[in-house]
């Protein structure tokens, strides 16, 4: 075991890699947040849809999430990879790709977190508030959501946390993230366990430091 | 020039043999996987509950470290990482009867193993105390506490969340293409290659998918049916991935 | 299901029409950059190299011999962007209009004819094995019941299948992973164009350690493809070749990466050098 390897190559697996500053287009964190971002904010619109009472609303979004959570995430990549180009008249960079298909994938298992989360607030507390006067709007935004917010937290972070690791499978499509840089990284160096064990750490160190966030933040959130 | 579908690249020449290969794969290395995860998950699961802490840090360590680094990674460690440690007569029959589906079956069982620990962790522990104590007053061991209320009571709460990453486990067997396990994805790819026909293929893959996950999907359903105990479905969120 | 599926396809028809009515020539104009396909791992043709520059002959041919006369086709600059190609991701890449040009270390065949054009031909090389010193693997005769390692939708694998139904292939995305499970022994041997091997054994960390055996067992002529029936693009791509071969530009790029100071050195034969420059046909 040779640990040089890594130390010889950090910047390049640090700063390309798991960031994405350097020649290629690459990044597990530019990659990973704004994919968290945008496909919660996705998700609560799916989540809600579920629960809408017109069909017409509803049933697109139960297809929707059955569809993609019946396929497996590289084929979702893949067709993205290979339709956006014929729908758009430019080739889009494997970022856009990745972003696309991440946002669009993720979005239906976060959508069902949500749905799980306001299912879980007693369907009392939405005809008290409304009774006070608010409108179903504002119940929704000013009772339902924040404590449905608090209810799924755990499931949701168990989420992102998939997410995160999932954006190792960009490397597949050839975008430069942490997986991808170690691979090329390797194609000169042939010292796989190290680089493979370095960002093993890597990415155990960001998701666990998630998990323990998340767990803090259950406490704090907890009421009494 | 306009694309010009050819659904019948699916089934001519090889293409409809390896489909069926592929289907096959999956379903091997994702049965072969599940028995493995279920076995390590009830296993740490349970230890995690226990009141013994060196057992419990132990599966702790276990579940943290696997669940939270990439299958991806996973799948190289196993394939690459793992081989060279073995004795050499077991390295080389291993090397003849296909490393890659071995390696690519340890890396989703060990991996979903600790995913589902964490399931029926929580299915365990949302179990009241009160029925644990009540058992033991009734003269049972700790071990056959867990045995014969404990275990059969959490099984059925955690259904619901082990039916969905059960579905998981299948769709992330497709990660194996990535050492040469000729799985599903591999094949469509395959036929993708020989026959530059990437639209056919993918969309045959995506179908085959689609039917594995509906199909099993609803035999969870049943299962759980069958088992559920009156009033205790469903309480466990279920809408983990 | 059904619905969403016959939508997504409907989609797809729908916009291939306009995508595809415009041919590379006029997408490249409209843009001002050439989209290339190339390896990230096969020396020296196209690989990161040690400052983590994404480097190569065929690169370097695209850059310094097509991206002069394309600019001056289309009246402006061309920037050149590049992305990961493997076997398996090549032909579709290229026919979803996600890269114009594969260039890298694709074989010419007839039958990948029926999807791709391609250009001239750019190297000349076979099929053969990468053992390790000493293996009593010899060459194709040799492979029955032994694992062999293969770039999957390479020539090389469909070939082995052909001819040695026997062996044991294992087919791998790319030729790093294949490379691993050679040196960590999962698989007996790896076969692929012989300059690749060459290529893999300069860079692998024991070069002495490797051998590579066997005569050609198949003729491997590369060239760089493209979208099927794009004959102006075709035109301007094989112009910037011959004008390299006619002033002798091809030759030094040749020199810099397999003459004696280049990364591989592979001397180029003198029925090679002939064929290179008959295939520049007079003006």
């Amino acid at each position: 075991m040779d640990f040089t390897v890594v130390a010889k190559n950090i910047d390049f697996l640090i700063l390309q890699g798991l960031l994405g500053f350097g020649n290629f287009v690459g990044g597990t964190f530019r990659l990973a947040i704004p994919a968290i971002v945008l496909g919660f904010i996705l998700g609560i619109f799916i989540g809600l849809a579920r629960l809408a009472r017109t069909p017409w609303i509803r049933i697109p979004a139960m297809v929707y999430v059955e569809f993609f959570r019946g396929v497996p995430l590289v084929m979702v990549i893949f067709w993205f990879w290979f339709i956006i180009p014929l729908l758009l008249r430019v080739p889009l960079p494997e970022y856009g790709v990745a972003l696309t298909a991440f946002v669009v994938f993720e979005a239906a298992y976060l959508g069902e977190i949500v749905r799980a989360g306001i299912q879980s607030v007693a369907r009392g507390q939405a005809e008290a508030a409304m009774s006070t006067g608010l409108t179903p709007a504002q119940t929704m935004g000013y009772v339902i959501l924040p404590q449905a917010l608090r209810n799924m937290i755990p499931a949701l972070v168990t989420q992102f946390i998939v997410l995160f690791k999932d954006t190792s499978l960009a490397s597949i499509i050839g975008y430069v993230d942490l997986t991808k840089a170690a691979e090329i990284v390797n194609n000169r160096e042939i010292r796989p366990f190290e680089l493979y064990l370095f960002i093993a750490v890597v990415y155990w160190l960001c998701t666990y430091s998630m998990s323990r966030y998340a767990r803090y933040l259950e406490r704090r959130l907890t009421p009494g | 020039m306009t694309y010009q579908f050819d659904w019948s690249v699916l089934w001519t020449g090889q293409s409809g043999e390896w489909l069926l290969q592929g289907i096959l794969t999956t379903l091997g290395i994702s049965t072969l996987a599940w028995l493995l995860a279920a076995a390590l998950g009830t296993v740490s699961g349970a230890l995690r509950t226990v009141p013994f802490a060196p057992l419990r840090a132990l599966a702790t360590c276990y579940v943290e470290f696997f669940r939270n680094v990439p299958l991806l990674v996973w799948m190289f460690f196993w394939y690459f990482a793992v081989p060279p440690l073995l004795p050499g007569p077991l390295q080389d029959w291993l090397f003849n009867h296909g490393a890659e589906f071995w390696a690519g079956m340890f890396a989703l069982g060990v991996y979903h193993g600790a995913r589902f620990s964490e399931m029926i962790r929580s299915g365990i522990q949302s179990i009241p105390k009160t029925q644990f104590e009540a058992a033991l007053s009734t003269g049972l061991t700790t071990a056959q506490t867990y045995r014969f209320v404990i275990i059969p009571i959490a099984l059925r709460l955690i259904i619901p969340p082990i039916a969905n990453e059960s579905l998981n486990l299948l769709k992330n067997s497709s990660v194996a293409l990535t050492i040469s396990v000729t799985e599903l994805t591999f094949q469509t790819r395959q036929i993708e290659t020989y026959t530059a026909r990437a639209f056919e293929a993918l969309t045959a893959g995506t179908v085959i998918y689609l039917a594995l996950c509906l199909g099993i999907a609803t035999l969870m359903t049943k299962i759980e049916r069958r088992f559920a105990l009156p009033g205790m479905i469903g309480r466990v969120a279920s809408a983990e991935h | 299901m059904k619905k969403m599926l016959t939508l997504l396809v409907a989609i797809a028809l729908g916009a291939v029409t306009p995508a595809m009515a415009e041919t590379t020539l006029e997408k490249i104009a409209r843009t001002g950059v050439l989209t290339i396909g190339a390896r990230t791992g096969s020396p020296p043709f196209a690989f990161v190299d040690a400052q983590n520059q994404w480097v190569g002959f065929s690169i370097d041919l695209v850059e310094q011999l097509i991206l002069p006369t394309l600019s001056k086709k289309v009246g402006k600059p061309v920037k050149l962007e590049k992305k990961e190609s493997t076997p398996p991701t090549r032909i579709p890449l290229l026919a979803s209009n996600a890269v114009d040009l594969i260039a890298e270390t694709m074989t010419d065949t007839r039958s990948r004819r029926d999807s791709v054009d391609f250009s001239l031909t750019f190297f000349v090389t076979g099929a053969q094995f990468l053992v390790k010193k000493g293996s009593p693997i010899k060459g194709i005769k040799s492979i029955a019941g032994r694992r062999v390692a293969a770039q999957q939708g390479s020539t090389n694998a469909r070939i082995i299948r052909e001819q040695a139904p026997k062996a044991q292939l294992r087919e791998f995305p790319d030729q790093p992973a294949a490379f691993q499970a050679l040196a960590q022994g999962q698989v007996d041997t790896y076969t692929n164009d012989g300059i690749q091997l060459a290529g893999l054994k300069a860079k692998a960390p024991n070069p002495r350690g490797w051998e590579i055996v066997g005569d050609f067992y198949s003729y491997e002529p590369y060239g760089m493809a493209l979208r099927k029936g794009d004959a102006d693009f075709r035109g301007v791509v094989n112009n910037g070749l011959m004008e390299g071969i006619d002033s002798g530009k091809f030759f030094d790029i040749y020199e810099k990466w397999f003459g004696p100071k280049g990364e591989l050195p592979y001397p180029m034969s003198p029925d090679i050098k002939k064929f290179m420059i008959y295939q520049a046909v007079p003006k």
